[in-house]
C-alpha cells in the first residue's frame, strides 16, 4: 500500500520527473511506479529506475480522458505522492485526480523533499514576484515543469512493464488536433539565447541578434510585444509569464527593458547578460553583465569580437 | 464621517481608468501634437455612458451623482486632460439645461446629449471686459417672434464639435452684464460662424475659437432661464464646472507625480537611485500631497454639490489653492525629471501645458479669494 | 439558452504588493482587491454566450468575508446573480478546500449547462479548480479553451496547448476553463455600474453546504513566502567606447566559459 506515482505523456518529460521520483523514494522507502500511455514510453521509463510502469491502454488517445483511469491506479495502491508533468494536459489530470483522492497539490513545483512525512514543495507566486513553500499531506499530487529536473542516468535493472486496459473519458470528442509548433524549434531546450525586445527598430534588423546568436551558437528568443504585438517572431519564441519559461546556460537580452512579466521566463539562467542604451533598465539589476549602449553599434562589434 | 467612495463610486472610477487606459493612453501624445478632434473616443465615451453622466435616468444619462462625476474626470485626466476637457464643458452645458431648461428643453436637447448625439459647449466669455461689455458684447435685441443675437463670444470651448451651446448674451447693452441672458442656439442656426480653431498652449484636442453671431434669429422658446437671469446661471454653472476642472488638475497632477517617482526610482545617480535624495523626495512628497489635499477638498465641494447644499465658497478655495499651487506640481515634478523629461516625448511638457491650461478655466465668482474672503469677513 | 455560471475568485491585486527589503517578507497592507484577471474573461465570456444564445449567467466567489466587495465589480460586467461565500476559512483554503466549498454550492444551487472559471487565479496560478469541480460534481472538463460556442446542448471549444490546438465537442452539463485570450472583457459602462446594485445577490453559509469538516481542512499549507529578487553580479560596461565595452564584456563571457 504504497507508491511514488510518475505519469507525463510527454515521454522526455516524465524521464525528468524520474529524478525527483527516485529521491522521494529514498526518503519513502516506497517503490516508483510509472503510468504510460504506450509500451514504447514504458520502455524509457523502465530504464531509468520506475520500479514498475503500468501501460494504460485505451482506443481513445485523449489525454485528459485517461484522468479516472489514472485515478484508480494511484488510489488502489494507496499511493503517497503522484507526480505529473506539468504540461497543460499534465495540469488537467492532476488537478482531476488531486480531487478524486481529496488530495492537496502543488502546480509547479521547483523543488521536492520530504519532511516531517510531508511533502515540500517549492513554488512561484505573485506572477514571480514571490516563492514560496508549501507543505502538502500525503497523498499529495505536484506537477513539474519541464526542464526543471534533467533524467536521472539509466538504471542498473529496468523496471517490470505490465498492461492496464482501460475506459477513457467518452464524453468529449476531439474532431480535430492541430499541430502549432511551426518550426519544430524548442528554445527550452536551447543552451544559450539571444533575446530581443522592443528596442529593436524594424524587424530587419532582427539580423543584428541572429549574428550574434550564430557566433554564439544561441537561439533567438523574445519579449511578448515582439512576438504577440508586432509578429516579428512566432509566438514559441516568446519568453515571460504566458510564455515559455527557460533555464539556459547563457541568456544574452538585447534591447529589451527586463520588465518582471518577462523576467520570470528567464530569472533561473545561470548567466544573464544585457546589451541596453538606457542605464536605468531593470534589466541590469537582472543581468550579471552588461553593456549601457545603443544595440545598433554595439552588436555588430560584439559579433565581430566573439568570431574571431 | 466616511472618506471612502461608495462602492459605485469607485467602480466608476474604475471604469473611467480602465477606458483611460485603453483608449485615451494610445491617443494622447498624437492628440497634443495634432489637435484634432477625437471624435472616435467620444464615440467610445458615450458608449460606456460617460457623457450622460448626471443626466436623469428620464433622459438616458446615469444618473450618477457628481461625487462620481470628478471621480471620471480625475481619471480621465490621468491619461489625456484634453479629452477630459471636452467631456466637462459637454457636461456643465448639459448641467445648465437640466437645471434651467423648461421640459420642452430638456426633452429637445438631454436625451441625444446623453447618449452623446449631441456634444454641447458653452459660451459665457467675450474678449471685451466683463460679458455684455464692449464693442464686441453678444447683444440680443428683443422682436416680434423671439430675440436677434449679434456680437461675437470669445475662447467657446467644444466650438464646431458642438450641436448646441448656452450661450449668455446681454439684453441691455447699458446694463451690461447685469442684462446678461442665458440661450440656447443650435449650431446650424443661421448667422453663427465658428471662427478659426485656436492653437492653444495646452489641452489640444479640445477645440476652442471664437463665434460670431450675425443677426441670429433666436424663438421664445431659445430662452434659458429667466430674462437677465444669466448671471445668476452662469456664476452658478461656473462654480459647478471649476469644482470639476479641480478633478482635472488633480488628475494631471496625480499623472505627473507618477511618471516622476517611477522615474526616479530607476535613475541612479552618485550610486543610488535619486528617489533617496532629500531633495527629490522633498519636490515629490510636495506634489503627492498637494495632490492628496486637492482631493479631499474638491471631493468636498462635489459632495456638497450632489447633496444641494451651498458650495461655493469650498469650490473657490479648491480653485484658489489650485491656481496657486496647480503649476508648481508640474514645475516641481519636471525638476525631479531633469533633462530627461524635457522632451516632448516625454509627457511631463503635455501634462505642464495641460495643467496652465486647466487653472486658466472657469473660476466661481470674479475671482476665488473675493468669495471666499467675503465668507469670513 | 444555456444556463451558465462562472465561478470567480476576488484577489489582492499582485501589483500593489510590496517586498519589504529588510527580510524579503511580502507587504499588502496596500494592495487593493480585483477579479482575478482570467476570471473576468470567464465572466465575460459567458455574458457572451448569453448575449448570442439567450440564457442567464450566475456568478459564485468563495472568499474571506471582504468578498463582498467583489459584488458589483461582478454584477456590472454581466451576470443577473451572483452567489458568495464568505467564510474565514476561505484565509487558509488549499485548492481541494475551494474546490470543495464550490461543488458544495454549486449542488445546492442546481443544474448548470456551463460552468465556467479562469484558467488559473492571478494571485497564485494553481490553476486546479475547473478539473477539480469536474471531478468532484462527476462533470466533464474542457480546459484552456480559447474558442467557445454552444448549440443547444452541444459545446464546441478550441483548446489551446503548448504545441497544438485541439477542436473538441461535448455535451452540457460541462466544466470549462478558459484562456485570458478568449476575449477582452468588457469595460463597464456606467449604467453597467449602476445597475448593479439592483440586481440580486445571495449569501450562502459554509455551515448549510452539507460539507465533512475533514472538506474545509486544506491539505497544502504555506509555510513561507519570500518576495524574489534577482542576485546577480551587476558588472556593467558603460564606458563612452562602445569597443572598450565590447571587449571587456568579451572577458568576462570567457571567465564564465561561454565563448
Amino acid at each position: 500500500m504504497a507508491g511514488i506515482f510518475v505519469f507525463s505523456e510527454d515521454i522526455a518529460l516524465a524521464g525528468q520527473l524520474m529524478t525527483p521520483a527516485l529521491e522521494l523514494k529514498q526518503s519513502l522507502s516506497q517503490p516508483v511506479i510509472a503510468l504510460a500511455l504506450t509500451e514504447a514510453d514504458a520502455k524509457v521509463i523502465a530504464a531509468l529506475g520506475a520500479d514498475k510502469v503500468i501501460v494504460l491502454q485505451s482506443s481513445a488517445k485523449w489525454v485528459e480522458g485517461f484522468s479516472e483511469a489514472i485515478y484508480a491506479q494511484v488510489s488502489i495502491a494507496g499511493a503517497s505522492v503522484l507526480l505529473v508533468g506539468g504540461t497543460l494536459r499534465g495540469k488537467h489530470v492532476a488537478s482531476y485526480v488531486a480531487a478524486k483522492l481529496n488530495a492537496g497539490m502543488t502546480t509547479d513545483a521547483k523543488a521536492l523533499r520530504i519532511e516531517g512525512g510531508k511533502l515540500l514543495a517549492t513554488r512561484v507566486l505573485y506572477a514571480g514576484l514571490a516563492v514560496c513553500e508549501e507543505e502538502v499531506t500525503l497523498p499529495a499530487v505536484a506537477t513539474i515543469r519541464a526542464r526543471t529536473f534533467l533524467p536521472p542516468a539509466a538504471a542498473a535493472t529496468a523496471g517490470t512493464i505490465e498492461t492496464a486496459s482501460v475506459e477513457s473519458d467518452a464524453r468529449v470528442t476531439v474532431d480535430e488536433v492541430t499541430s502549432t509548433s511551426a518550426e519544430g524549434i524548442d528554445i527550452t531546450a536551447a543552451t544559450k539565447l539571444v533575446a530581443v525586445g522592443r528596442g529593436f527598430r524594424k524587424k530587419e534588423d532582427l539580423k543584428l541578434a541572429e549574428d550574434l546568436g550564430s557566433v554564439l551558437k544561441a537561439e533567438l528568443a523574445c519579449t511578448r510585444g515582439v512576438a504577440e504585438d508586432d509578429h516579428w517572431l512566432p509566438i514559441e519564441r516568446y519568453i515571460g509569464i504566458s510564455g515559455q519559461t527557460v533555464k539556459p546556460e547563457l541568456y544574452f537580452a538585447v534591447g529589451l527593458s527586463g520588465q518582471v512579466q518577462h523576467m520570470v521566463g528567464c530569472r533561473e539562467s545561470k548567466v544573464i547578460v544585457a546589451v541596453n542604451n538606457d542605464e536605468r533598465a531593470p534589466i541590469f539589476e537582472a543581468a550579471d553583465y552588461g553593456i549601457v549602449g545603443d544595440l545598433y553599434e554595439v552588436l555588430p562589434l560584439l559579433t565581430a569580437a566573439l568570431g574571431k | 464621517m466616511n472618506f471612502e467612495l461608495t462602492e459605485e463610486q469607485q467602480l466608476i472610477g474604475q471604469s473611467a481608468r480602465e477606458f483611460g487606459k485603453e483608449y485615451l493612453e494610445p491617443i494622447a501624445v498624437d492628440l497634443d501634437h495634432t489637435g484634432n478632434f477625437p471624435k472616435a473616443v467620444v464615440d467610445g465615451l458615450a458608449k460606456h455612458d460617460f457623457l450622460g453622466l448626471l443626466l436623469p435616468a428620464d433622459f438616458g444619462g446615469a444618473e450618477a451623482g457628481f461625487v462620481s462625476y470628478v471621480e471620471v474626470i480625475e481619471s480621465l485626466s490621468r491619461y489625456s486632460a484634453a479629452v477630459a476637457s471636452i467631456v466637462n464643458n459637454h457636461t456643465i452645458a448639459a448641467y445648465t439645461i437640466q437645471h434651467w431648461g423648461t421640459a420642452a428643453q430638456k426633452k429637445q436637447y438631454l436625451h441625444d446629449m446623453a447618449k452623446g448625439e449631441l456634444l454641447g459647449g458653452f459660451a459665457i466669455y467675450e474678449h471685451g471686459p466683463t460679458p455684455g461689455v464692449g464693442p464686441d458684447a453678444l447683444v440680443a435685441v428683443k422682436h416680434a417672434e423671439g430675440y436677434v443675437l449679434n456680437g461675437k463670444k470669445a475662447y467657446v470651448r467644444n466650438a464646431g464639435e458642438a450641436g448646441v451651446y448656452v450661450v449668455f448674451a446681454t439684453t441691455d447693452p447699458a446694463l451690461g452684464a447685469k442684462a446678461l441672458t442665458a440661450f440656447l442656439v443650435k449650431a446650424d442656426t443661421i448667422g453663427i460662424k465658428v471662427g478659426e480653431k485656436l492653437e492653444t498652449m495646452g489641452l489640444k484636442g479640445c477645440p476652442v475659437a471664437d463665434i460670431t453671431f450675425e443677426n441670429v434669429v433666436l424663438p421664445e422658446s431659445a430662452l434659458l432661464g429667466a430674462v437677465n437671469g444669466g448671471v445668476a446661471i452662469s456664476a452658478k454653472a461656473l462654480a459647478v464646472a471649476s469644482v470639476a476642472e479641480a478633478a482635472q488638475t488633480v488628475g494631471i497632477g496625480q499623472a505627473a507625480v507618477e511618471h516622476a517617482a517611477a522615474y526616479a526610482k530607476q535613475r541612479v545617480q552618485f550610486g543610488k537611485p535619486v528617489a533617496t535624495l532629500q531633495a527629490i523626495q522633498t519636490l515629490l512628497a510636495e506634489v503627492a500631497t498637494d495632490c492628496h489635499l486637492a482631493r479631499l477638498g474638491l471631493q468636498n465641494a462635489a459632495l456638497l454639490i450632489e447633496e444641494g447644499k451651498p458650495f461655493e465658497v469650498e469650490a473657490a478655495m479648491i480653485k484658489s489653492f489650485l491656481v496657486r499651487l496647480g503649476s508648481k506640481m508640474l514645475l516641481d515634478t519636471c525638476q525631479v525629471e531633469g533633462g530627461f523629461g524635457y522632451s516632448e516625448f516625454m509627457p511631463l511638457p503635455r501634462l505642464f501645458r495641460d495643467i496652465a491650461g486647466t487653472n486658466l478655466l472657469d473660476a466661481p465668482g470674479d475671482f476665488p479669494e473675493k468669495l471666499i474672503a467675503a465668507s469670513i469677513a | 439558452m444555456p444556463k451558465c455560471l462562472v465561478c470567480y475568485k476576488w484577489t489582492l491585486d499582485e501589483q500593489d504588493i510590496k517586498i519589504k527589503p529588510e527580510d524579503l517578507s511580502l507587504d499588502s497592507s496596500r494592495a487593493k482587491g480585483k477579479i482575478s484577471d482570467f476570471d473576468r474573461n470567464a465572466i465575460e465570456e459567458a455574458a457572451l454566450l448569453v448575449e448570442k444564445n439567450g440564457g442567464a449567467v450566475d456568478a459564485l466567489s468563495y472568499g474571506t468575508p471582504t468578498v463582498k466587495q467583489s459584488l458589483k465589480d461582478c454584477l456590472s460586467r454581466g451576470p443577473e446573480k451572483a452567489f458568495w461565500i464568505g467564510d474565514a476559512s476561505a484565509e487558509t483554503a488549499d485548492a481541494s478546500v475551494t474546490a470543495n466549498v464550490l461543488a458544495a454550492a454549486i449542488r445546492k444551487l442546481g443544474q448548470y449547462d456551463l460552468i465556467l472559471c479562469g484558467e488559473g487565479s492571478s494571485d497564485l496560478f494553481n490553476q486546479q479548480t475547473a478539473p477539480r469541480l469536474a471531478a468532484l460534481l462527476g462533470l466533464p472538463c474542457v480546459s484552456f479553451v480559447n474558442r467557445l460556442s454552444v448549440e443547444g446542448d452541444v459545446v464546441k471549444a478550441t483548446r489551446k496547448l503548448e504545441d497544438c490546438v485541439e477542436a473538441v465537442t461535448v455535451k452540457t452539463p460541462v466544466v470549462i476553463s478558459v484562456l485570458s485570450e478568449i476575449n477582452k472583457p468588457r469595460i463597464p459602462s456606467l449604467k453597467q455600474v449602476l445597475g448593479a446594485s439592483k440586481k440580486p445577490n445571495e449569501e450562502l453559509k459554509v455551515a448549510d453546504l452539507g460539507l465533512k469538516p475533514e472538506d474545509l481542512q486544506p491539505k497544502a499549507v504555506r509555510k513561507s513566502v519570500k518576495g524574489f529578487v534577482m542576485q546577480r553580479k551587476n558588472v556593467i560596461y558603460k564606458e563612452s567606447s562602445a569597443a572598450d565595452n565590447v571587449a571587456k564584456l568579451k572577458s568576462s563571457l570567457a571567465s564564465e566559459g561561454l565563448c
